[in-house]
C-alpha cells in the first residue's frame, strides 16, 4: 500500500468521527500555539533590546571597569574598587602605549537630587568628557554638550535629560543659562540632551557634567568608576583590548593576569549576554509550554487506546482480508501522528497571528519599535515536535491493535 | 487436494479450564468442491472454519493448504495467503460503516501487491459479478441485508481467491435474500470451479452443497454427499 494512501485511509479513519478527532488535537494545537508565541515574542525583545543597545553605543566602543570580572554576587562589591585613577588614563592616552586609541574619557557616576527653586527631583549623572557626545550617540536639543575646557576647568555646568527638565522646569521656560543645585553646589546649565522617548537605555532621566566637576565637588573621589575608550576601527578592537591590558598591567605593576585589578568588557560582550540571557529566558518559557504538549500527547494516546477498543472488529476484518500486523501498526500511527500534525499546523497558524497582533499592539500602545518577527526555527520545531508526539504517544496503541489476533478481534461484540 | 487435515485439535486455554474445541478432525476437501459444515452452537464448527481460514492456530494434528503445511508459515505470510488465496464472507457482513461500496470492496487490495492503478477496475469488475453496480457510491447503512452480503461477497471475490469460506452467510437475512446469496455461492462454484466451505445450521442451507460435514462435541459425525441437491435458481422459478 502506497503512503498516500494510507494517509486516506487515515483521514478517512479520523473523519468517521470528526468532532472527538477536533477535541483530541486541542491539547496539541495550545500546546505549539504557545510555544510559538513565546518564541515569537522572545524573538521579538531580543531584536529590540539589542537594537537599542547598537543604536546606543558604538561597537568600537571598550569598557575599563575596577575590580574583577564579577563571576558571582559576591563579586559585586569590586564594583566600588578604586583601582582606577588619572595615571591610567595618562599611560593609556600615550600612542606608543595604545596605538590604535582614538578617544579616551574616564567615567564617575551616581544618583543625587537636583533642587531648582522649590522643585526637588532624584536624577543620576554622569561624569563625562565631551568624548561621551559620539561615544554614547548623545545628541543636544538645545544650548550645547561638555566641553574639553569644562573638563580642564573644572566648570560647574551641567547637561540635563528631558526628564530633568519636565520636572524641574514649567513648559515652555527657558533653561539655558539657569542655577541648578547638585549636592548643594550651583551648577549652570548649558544644554538640554533631545528626547530619546520610551526605549531601554535613556539619558532623559540623566545629567552630564564634567568628570572632574563630579569627582571634586559631588563625590569627591579620586579614582574613576569606569574608563571607556574607542578604537579607531572595528578591526583593532581585539589589538587594543591587549594593549589596554598591557598598559595597566604595567601601571599597576601586575604580572599574574589572573590578579588583574581592573576588566574589560565591549559591547559585543555586552550584547552576547544579553543575548543569552534572553535567549535563555525564552527557551525557558518555551519548555514550560511544551509541557502542554506531554498532557496533548497523553491525550492523543488515550483516544487512540479507545479507538482502539472501538474498531476491535475493523481490525479483525482487515486481518481476515490480509492485513499484516505491521499494516494495522502504521495505520493506527499514521492516525495519530496525521492528529498530531493537523494540531501542530492549526498550532503554528494560530501562534503566529497572536504574536502578529501582539507586536502591533506592543507597536501601537506601547509605543516600542518592535517587529514582528515569524519563526520559522519554532515553526519547524513545532511541526518536528508535534510529529514526535504523535510517534511517541501513538505507538502503544498502535501495537495494541497489531497484536489483536484476527478471530478473537472478529468475535468481540 | 486443496484442503488436507488430519488428527487436528484445537484446545482453547480459559482461565486455566481446558476446552477441547476441536478433537482429532480428519477430511479432506478438493479444490472446485462445494462443503457445508454443519453442527449446533457450540459444536466446533465455527473454530473448523477460522482453523480453515488462517485466522486461528491449531493446537495439535497437521493441516495442509495447497499442499503445503500451514504450521511453517509466518505470521505474514498466513496474512498474504488470506488475501490472495482466500476469501471471507461473515454472518454480519462486517462493513466498513460510512465508506462507500467500491471503498469497501477495495479493502484486500490495499494489503496485496497490485499496483494502486488497477484497484477501481477489479472493484468494479467484481461490484458487477454480484450485480451491485447501481449501489456502488452507497454507504452500506443505505443497502439492505442482502445487498450488504452481496458487497461482502464481491470483497471476497475481488483478488479471485481459490476458496471462499462463508460463515453462516444467511443467518442475518430474510429467505428471500438468503436464497440470492447462496445463488450466487453456487454459480460461483459451479461456473467458475470456486472452492466453498459453508457454515450454517440450517439442514435446508447445507443441501445446496455437494457435501456435508456434520460436526458435533468437536467430532465429525457425518461426512456425506448430499442426493437431491438444492439448486437456488430453480428454487426462483418456482
Amino acid at each position: 500500500m502506497t503512503l498516500s494512501y494510507s494517509f486516506k485511509t487515515a483521514v478517512a479513519g479520523l473523519k468517521r468521527n470528526k468532532s472527538r478527532s477536533v477535541l483530541t488535537i486541542l491539547g496539541i494545537v495550545i500546546g505549539i500555539t504557545a510555544i510559538m508565541l513565546v518564541m515569537s515574542l522572545g524573538q521579538g525583545a531580543k531584536n529590540l533590546i539589542v537594537g537599542e543597545i547598537q543604536g546606543q553605543v558604538g561597537s568600537r566602543v571598550i569598557e575599563i571597569a575596577p575590580g574583577k570580572q564579577p563571576k558571582g554576587p559576591t563579586d559585586i562589591f569590586s564594583m566600588f574598587s578604586d583601582s582606577l585613577k588619572q595615571k591610567d588614563v595618562d599611560a593609556l592616552s600615550q600612542k606608543s602605549n595604545v596605538p590604535y586609541l582614538s578617544k579616551i574619557m574616564p567615567l564617575v557616576f551616581g544618583s543625587e537630587s537636583v533642587v531648582y527653586e522649590s522643585e526637588t527631583y532624584q536624577a543620576s549623572f554622569y561624569g563625562m568628557s565631551d568624548a561621551a557626545a559620539n561615544m554614547y550617540n548623545i545628541t543636544v536639543g538645545e544650548g550645547r554638550f561638555l566641553t574639553e575646557d569644562d573638563v580642564k576647568g573644572y566648570a560647574s555646568v551641567v547637561v540635563i535629560g528631558s526628564k530633568v527638565q519636565e520636572e524641574l522646569f514649567s513648559e515652555g521656560e527657558d533653561v539655558i543659562g539657569k542655577k541648578i543645585k547638585i549636592k548643594g553646589k550651583n551648577f549652570r546649565i548649558i544644554g538640554v540632551l533631545e528626547k530619546k522617548g520610551s526605549g531601554f537605555i535613556s539619558f532623559d532621566n540623566a545629567m552630564a557634567v564634567p568628570y572632574t566637576t563630579a569627582q571634586q565637588y559631588i563625590l569627591g573621589i579620586k579614582y574613576f568608576n569606569e574608563i571607556i575608550v574607542e578604537a579607531d576601527s572595528d578591526e583593532h578592537v581585539a589589538q587594543t583590548i591587549e594593549d589596554l591590558k598591557t598598559t595597566i598591567r604595567n601601571s599597576h605593576n601586575i604580572t599574574d593576569p589572573e590578579k588583574d585589578d581592573f576588566y574589560i568588557s565591549t559591547q559585543a560582550d555586552a550584547l552576547k549576554m544579553v543575548g543569552t540571557v534572553i535567549s535563555i529566558l525564552t527557551l525557558f518559557l518555551a519548555v514550560v509550554a511544551a509541557i502542554s504538549l506531554v498532557v496533548g500527547g497523553v491525550g492523543i494516546m488515550n483516544i487512540m487506546l479507545v479507538s482502539v477498543t472501538e474498531r476491535t472488529r475493523e481490525i479483525g476484518l482487515r486481518k481476515a482480508l490480509g492485513a499484516t500486523p505491521a499494516n494495522i501498526m502504521w495505520q493506527f500511527l499514521l492516525e495519530a501522528v496525521t492528529l498530531t500534525l493537523v494540531g501542530g499546523l492549526i498550532g503554528i497558524i494560530l501562534g503566529s497571528l497572536f504574536s502578529f497582533l501582539a507586536s502591533l499592539s506592543l507597536s501601537i500602545f506601547a509605543n516600542l519599535n518592535w517587529e514582528f518577527s515569524f519563526p520559522v526555527s519554532a515553526a519547524l520545531l513545532g511541526i518536528g515536535v508535534s510529529g514526535i508526539v504523535g510517534l511517541a504517544f501513538g505507538l502503544y496503541p498502535a501495537r495494541e491493535a497489531a497484536k489483536k489476533s484476527p478471530m478473537e478481534a472478529l468475535r468481540y461484540e | 487436494m486443496l484442503i488436507q487435515i488430519k488428527n487436528l485439535s484445537k484446545v482453547y486455554h480459559d482461565e486455566e479450564v481446558e476446552t477441547m474445541a476441536l478433537n482429532n478432525v480428519s477430511f479432506n476437501i478438493k479444490e472446485g468442491e462445494f462443503v457445508a459444515i454443519m453442527g449446533p452452537s457450540g459444536s466446533g464448527k465455527s473454530t473448523l472454519l477460522h482453523v480453515l481460514g488462517f485466522l486461528d492456530r491449531h493446537s495439535s494434528g497437521e493441516y495442509l493448504f495447497d499442499g503445503k503445511d500451514s504450521g511453517r508459515y509466518s505470521e505474514n505470510e498466513l496474512a498474504r495467503i488470506r488475501n490472495r488465496e482466500m476469501g471471507f464472507v461473515f454472518q454480519a457482513f462486517n462493513l466498513l460503516a460510512r465508506t462507500s461500496v467500491l471503498e469497501n470492496v477495495k479493502l484486500p487490495l490495499l494489503y496485496s501487491d497490485i499496483p494502486q492503478k488497477k484497484w477501481d477496475t477489479l472493484a468494479k469488475k467484481a461490484i458487477e459479478a454480484v450485480d451491485l453496480s447501481h449501489r456502488i457510491n452507497h454507504e452500506p447503512a443505505q443497502l439492505s441485508g442482502g445487498e450488504k452480503q452481496r458487497v461482502a461477497i464481491a470483497r471476497a471475490l475481488v483478488l479471485d481467491p481459490k476458496i471462499i469460506f462463508a460463515d453462516e452467510p444467511t443467518g442475518n437475512l430474510d429467505s428471500k435474500s438468503g436464497k440470492t446469496v447462496i445463488g450466487i455461492l453456487q454459480k460461483l462454484n459451479e461456473e467458475q470451479g470456486r472452492t466453498i466451505i459453508l457454515i450454517t445450521h440450517e439442514t435446508n442451507t447445507a443441501e445446496h452443497a455437494q457435501r456435508i460435514i456434520h460436526v458435533v462435541d468437536g467430532e465429525i459425525e457425518s461426512d456425506r454427499e448430499v442426493k437431491n441437491r438444492h439448486k437456488a435458481d430453480e428454487e426462483f422459478k418456482k
